[in-house]
Formats: structure tokens, sequence, C-alpha cells
């Protein structure tokens, strides 16, 4: 057993897992980043029915702060929801909404041994670059698979459906530019300009009101040694909304890690759009992805304010935090050149 | 840090160390030249406000929305210039005078960009955004692991 965290999570197992005997916990750490939410993995061992039983788990605990105040059950229930229907992601298992076990809400869903979600190593360890292929091709056959998700009949209503496929942008523009207002520390003229920029500009409507993952992107996923995509992870900005603006999410500068122009570091913007539009057979319109390039940009920033914010007024103490908050100026640059100003 | 992280136990650890080092870096980085930069800032700030005011006050019929931001410049830039160098007092400023700024920025996008009343200065304005946020710091840049897939690349 590893400390106190570990003393009651014991205690939360034995509560939920009435039948089982001689229930412990090990190996419990904490895994580094998850700038929203405190991540640990741990392994369960326990007698049932004479045999003995090792499960391997992760825990989401909200932190004392985070980059963006989003609702773990959420989450949960999208997460929940698509492994159903047998899109790749953890299997969730409990989510508790109060304090009451582990000080602070919490989910835990199943680990997913073997596998990476570094872009350092995705991109640079010859293992995966091996396999660099078949992880692009299934990232957009992923993608697809989501987009095409009967979110009506999943119950993810929940997320609140837009008014409409020309009222999907307003919808996310409305969302951020209250975010800005309330988490920015200082005057922001370029996201300022930006979001009047977005509205002079808007994207057709959307081909299709679908469920947005919404950090969709090389970093996200887990892939194991056969390029085989086993996980995707960071559902909790997830919506109702445009295909595309998970499409202009994965394409923006911040995630296209091999300093050039592919995408995630995996593919050509062609390739990506052409593989996309043969399996949903919607079209990639340019200006209209140039908006949600904008607006992911501005997003970013949005979210590295409200790290910054939650560092200045003491609700955190990661470094992480303050650290993103002073993050602005290169995608600021790119706010810019994508407006062509 | 090379002689902490080893003593480090968890890998969680190590990590927030090197987040620790990173913005102590951008600290540097930004604190050297903080006061040069903020003092050079804030005239450039107030030529480009007085720019717009004069653009709003030569436009034929400016309206009431920017005649109203030409008396706010004209009151914003009525306020003395910080009188030292402390950083504190030319960062008050400088927060003062982008707040004014992102007024200016905002009606330029929503008239008509380019092509409105407040066009003649937005291509220096954003000129001027532009030089601040390149002089900005990132981790990207600090993690140089872009430099390393150019060199991967490379062989």
């Amino acid at each position: 057993m590893d400390g106190i965290l570990g003393q009651k999570l014991e205690a939360y197992l034995r509560a939920k897992l009435p039948q089982v005997e001689q229930l412990s916990v090990s190996k419990l750490w904490r895994i580094p980043g998850g700038a929203s939410r405190e991540t640990w993995a741990f392994d369960a061992l326990w007698q049932e029915g004479g045999k003995q039983t090792s499960h391997g788990f992760i825990l989401r605990r909200d932190p004392d702060a985070s980059v963006l105040e989003t609702e773990r059950d959420l989450e949960f229930r999208v997460m929940e929801a698509v492994w159903s229907q047998g899109v790749p992601v953890p299997k969730m298992h409990w989510l508790e909404q109060d304090g009451a076990w582990l000080d602070r809400p919490f989910f835990v869903m199943d680990r997913i041994d073997g596998c990476e979600t570094s872009p350092q190593r995705l991109l640079m360890e010859p293992r995966y670059v091996r396999v660099q292929q078949a992880i692009a091709r299934q990232f957009t056959q992923i993608l697809a698979r989501i987009h095409a998700l009967d979110w009506k009949a999943l119950g993810l209503d929940f997320l609140g459906v837009p008014p409409g496929p020309a009222g999907c942008a307003e919808m996310e523009l409305a969302k951020w530019q209250a975010i800005v207002d309330r988490e920015a520390l200082e005057p922001q003229p370029v996201l300022r300009a930006a979001f009047a920029w977005l509205r002079r500009h808007p994207p057709r409507p959307a081909q299709g009101v679908v469920l947005v993952h919404a950090d969709y992107r090389t970093g996200n996923f887990l892939v194991d040694e056969q390029g085989e995509i086993k996980g995707v992870l960071d559902w909790e900005m997830a919506h109702l909304g445009d295909p595309l603006e998970d499409i202009a999410w994965a394409c923006i500068r911040p995630w296209r890690w091999a300093g050039d122009e592919r995408v995630g570091g995996l593919m050509t913007r062609d390739e990506f759009y052409r593989a996309y539009s043969e399996l949903t057979g919607l079209e990639i319109d340019d200006e209209s992805l140039r908006f949600w390039e904008v607006l992911g940009n501005v997003k970013l920033a949005a979210i590295f304010l409200t790290g910054g914010r939650s560092f200045c007024e003491g609700r955190t103490a990661s470094v992480m935090m303050a650290l993103l908050g002073r993050n602005t100026g290169r995608l600021e640059l790119e706010i810019m050149d994508l407006m062509e100003v | 840090m090379s002689a902490i992280l080893p003593e480090l136990q968890t890998q969680f650890a190590q990590d927030a160390t090197q987040t620790m080092q990173m913005l102590l870096e951008s600290l540097i980085g930004e604190w050297d030249a903080a006061a040069e930069n903020l003092q050079a800032d804030d005239r450039r700030l107030r030529e480009l406000l007085a720019s717009a005011r004069g653009a709003i006050l030569s436009a034929r019929s400016p309206g009431e929305r920017l005649e109203s931001l030409a008396r706010e410049i004209e009151d914003g830039l009525a306020v003395p210039a910080a009188g030292s160098l402390l950083v504190s007092a030319l960062s008050e400023e400088n927060r003062s005078l982008r707040a004014l700024l992102e007024l200016v920025l905002v009606a330029c996008e929503e008239m008509g960009g380019e092509s409105g009343p407040l066009g003649p200065v937005r291509s220096e304005t954003y000129a001027h955004l532009r030089e601040i946020a390149g002089r900005g710091w990132s981790f990207w840049d600090v993690m140089s692991f872009r430099e390393r897939m150019a060199r991967f690349r490379a062989g």
C-alpha cells in the first residue's frame, strides 16, 4: 500500500467490490502532466471465488484548481457512452461526485498497459516511427467513427444541443469569449480582436451536428508498438458541434510536434483531409477550417489564461499552471498569421 | 538541475522540477529587459493610440461609438507617463494603454477591418503586437523537441 491516498483507495474499492476478499492497492504513482486533473495509476489485487485477481486502474481526481473548470461527470458519461459503441477508450468504472472518499471528486477507469502517449516518443522512437502510417490511418478512422455516433440515441444531448448547424460556431465563440472575459488577468488585444474577426468570418453551417471530442490530437491517445490506437483520452471538453472543429484542432500548430506542417507530426493535411472525407463524405472547406483554426488557437490561449489565473489567485500551487499562463505569445502570433494581419 | 533530478524519487517530482526550471528561465528572460521593453512599449502604444484618435477625428462622420472611443483615448493619453523605471509603475501604465488598444482593435475589426475607418492604424497596431508576442517565451521552444525532430529527420 502506498501512503494515505492508497489507504483511502483501498477503503473505497472494498466498498465498491464487497464480494471480493483480501483487497489491496499497490504501485500507486502519479502520472506527470494532466493539467486538468490529477492522474494516478495503481494496481488492485483481490481474491474472488478462490482466485487471485490483479487489475490495473487509473484514478482521475479533480485538482485543487484546473486549466479548465470542467465537469468530471461529463467526461465520465461521454467516455462510457463511446466505449459502448466500440470507440477505443478505457472502460469506466466508478464516478464519485463528492470528496468524502478521496478529498475531491474523482473517477476510476481501466488502465491500458503497454502503450505510449508521448508525442516525443511516438515521433522519434524507431519502434513507433515504423508504424506511423498505421497510427495516422487509425487516427483518422477513429475520428470519423466518433463523428458518426448517434449522440441522441446515446443520450448525449445533455452536452447541449446547438441551435442547428449554423449555430455551432456562435455557440463555441460565445463559450470561449466568456472564458477569456472571466479568466484574463490583463488586457488581451489580440484575443479580443480575434473574436471580432471570427464573427466577421463565420464558417459555413456545419454539415451535421456531431459529437466533437474537442481535444483530438497527437498526445491524447494511447498506441501500442504495433501501431494500434488502444485508447482516446481527455474527453472533458467534448460537446456537440461542427465536425470541422475537431479537424482544425488536430491541425493547429501547437500539435504539429514534428516542427513541420504535418498534422500532429503524423501526416500531411492533404492525406488527413482526403482520408477523412472518404470515410465521412464530408467536405473540408478551407475558409471554414481557417475559422476553426483561429478559434482553436484562441481556445488554447484561453485554457492557458485559466491556468495562469488559478496560480495567481492561489487556488493551485502547480508551477505548470504558472508556466501555461505565460505561454500565449506564440499562440497570438499564430492567430495573427491565420487572420493574415 | 542535473544534481537535483537524480535525487527526486518519482517521475512526477522530476517533471514538476523541470517545469519549475522552465518557469524560472522564462522569468529571467523577461525580467532582464523588462524596464527597457516596457518603456519602449508604452511609448509606442501612446503613438498608436494617438494615430487611432487622429484617424477617428479625420473621418467624415465617425459616429457615436468612435467619437466616444476618441474621447476615451484622449483621457487615457492625458495621464502622464510613468515617472520612474520601476517595473511595477511601467507595467501599470502598460496595462492601461493596452486596455485602450484593445478597444481600438476590437472597434477596428468590428467596423470593417482594413477597409473601415480605423484601417489606417490596423496594420501598424498588429505589427507592434507581433513584436511583443514574438518576444514571449514558449515552453515548446525550450523543450527543443522540434529542433531534435529536425535533426532526427536529417538523419
